[in-house]
């Protein structure tokens, strides 16, 4: 469905991804694990189109989308989900949503359709639908975030970092709402340093460092392997 | 009582121009996160192409202010075309220079064709109006009217319009509105539209009770720059509110201190403001 193919990415002179090759398949959840700055945010801005890769190809549904405008790709069904969530913090939680329709501007019935999905997979957005999005906590505005992109009814889902900064309860309840996305159909890339959590939901996993991949496998093989235990889950 | 009603009422008129011409440039910011010199020079630009159709050509009032607003909307769009979006990954000051380089460009261009001399716009609205001893000009009213309805209709589009809320989501967040796939070229091409078209309006509204000339721009958009610095660099309710108050502030110091002072005291307000709020009065929190 998603197909990565020798994907560089350079900002001036720093190299920060080199040869990436990665694929997500229709209905799997893949994780993208690494530590700070290995480069997964920028995999998903090359994906999203916000930066342009200096070589290789994007491919979604056999459509190359590498060098398309972010516009284009998010009316394909490619959406993110941002780190740090890049909300629209002076409009109401219910604008923000809206807003995730963006694509879908013109079926008015199609939207309140996703707004009421959305709200009854965070029911309380609902009763914080008139408040401004940047008054809420980081959980709830984590809510936002992907509610606002499911909103856009998004074939795959790119989840980047969800759990940065929530409180444990909080996080885990994140990865429940995730993995129920996922069985409902959408695609899921989500990119975490919470390995453990991550890596109990995915079908599979891509493991990189300083923007190259460097192990990748399906949940048991990296579970269960010794350098991943040590570097991602502490044991 | 009824002289201050009536000073009150200049200063209404003149907030009702500065809040237009401060909205269009508090819009702009938004986008560019530069202030746009350029926005005086399409002010003076307006009041010209205004004064060219009713003089030259005959139309009406009304459409030759329409006609003035789709002219400077077109050029303020091409600006953004052919200089700002060019200069997008281009460091600020790239902008900034950018744009007083737009500003020269206009005021000479104009100067070259229409000279430098001072220019009288007339209108329909001559007569007067009295209410309760107040008198007050048709022309006047009808910038109070006019422009609190503008103010009003924009309002509406971009609270309650999906394509409106578009420049508000880009000014809020710039890659959050890239991800819910807002196209940043339409958005920044009608903000200009709207903000050219603002001041295209602005001064043709203006202008039958003042003087056209090059240098028109310079003194508005000035007090522009002093009302969104001081109701907070894009806030729109700022930009309305503070070019009210400059306004209220400048007939009043007329009146009460001096008219020679009047074009002084926006700018001493901006300095006690702020001292008192450095921040602006509507900015909320950190950008």
């Amino acid at each position: 469905m998603l197909q990565l193919k020798n994907i560089s990415v350079a900002y001036g002179e720093f190299r920060a991804l080199n040869n990436i090759d990665l694929h997500v398949d229709q209905g799997e959840l893949v994780v993208l694990l690494g530590a700070n700055g290995a480069g997964k945010s920028t995999i998903f801005k090359a994906i999203s189109g916000l930066v342009k890769p200096v070589e290789g190809s994007i491919q979604f549904n056999s459509e190359e989308l590498a060098g398309k405008k972010p516009s284009y790709i998010v009316e394909r069904g490619l959406v993110q989900c941002p780190e740090g969530r890049k909300l629209f913090p002076g409009m109401s939680v219910r604008k923000n949503l809206l807003l995730g329709a963006y694509v879908h501007r013109r079926d008015k019935e199609g939207m309140q359709r996703s707004l009421k999905e959305v709200y009854e997979l965070f029911p309380i957005l609902e009763q914080k639908a008139d408040d401004a999005a940047g008054s809420l906590s980081g959980g709830q505005q984590q809510m936002v975030a992907i509610g606002r992109a499911l909103m856009s009814r998004p074939k795959m889902l790119l989840l980047d970092e969800p759990s940065l900064g929530l409180a444990p309860l909080v996080v885990k309840q994140m990865f429940e709402v995730i993995q129920k996305i996922n069985e409902q159909g959408t695609s899921v890339l989500l990119a975490e340093q919470n390995a453990f959590a991550a890596l109990k939901v995915a079908d599979r996993a891509y493991v990189i460092e300083s923007g190259r991949i460097v192990m990748q496998g399906d949940r048991e093989t990296l579970m269960n392997d010794e350098r991943v235990r040590k570097a991602y889950i502490g044991g | 009582m009824s002289v201050f009603i009536q000073q009150f009422l200049n200063g209404m008129v003149l907030g009702s121009i500065y809040g237009l011409v401060a909205l269009g440039l508090t819009l702009v910011y938004g986008i560019l996160h530069v202030p746009n010199f350029a926005h005086g020079a399409f002010y003076m630009v307006g009041a010209y192409v205004s004064f060219t159709l009713m003089n030259a050509m005959g139309v009406n009032y009304w459409v030759a202010m329409a006609g003035a607003a789709a002219v400077v909307a077109v050029l303020s769009v091409l600006s953004e075309r052919l200089v700002f979006n060019p200069l997008r990954h281009a460091p600020p000051i790239h902008d900034k220079i950018a744009a007083i380089g737009i500003l020269l460009f206009l005021e000479a261009g104009v100067q070259a064709i229409y000279g430098a001399d001072f220019h009288r716009m007339p209108t329909p609205y001559n007569g007067a109006v009295s209410f309760g001893g107040i008198f007050m000009q048709e022309q006047r009213l009808l910038i109070i009217i006019g422009a609190l309805s503008l103010m009003a209709l924009l309002h509406l589009f971009l609270k309650r319009t999906m394509v409106g809320s578009t420049i508000i989501a880009m000014a809020q967040d710039r890659e959050g509105a890239f991800l819910v796939g807002i196209d940043s070229n339409k958005v920044a091409m009608m903000t200009f539209a709207i903000a050219g078209a603002l001041a295209a309006v602005a001064a043709t509204l203006y202008a039958p009770i003042n003087l056209v000339s090059p240098a028109m721009g310079h003194l508005v958009i000035m007090k522009a720059f002093v009302i969104i610095i001081v109701g907070g660099m894009g806030s729109i309710p700022g930009a309305i509110i503070g070019g009210m108050i400059i306004g209220f502030a400048e007939a009043l110091g007329a009146f009460y201190i001096s008219t020679d002072y009047k074009d002084i005291i926006a700018f001493a307000l901006l300095v006690v403001i702020l001292s008192i709020r450095p921040e602006g009065l509507f900015t909320k929190g950190t950008r």
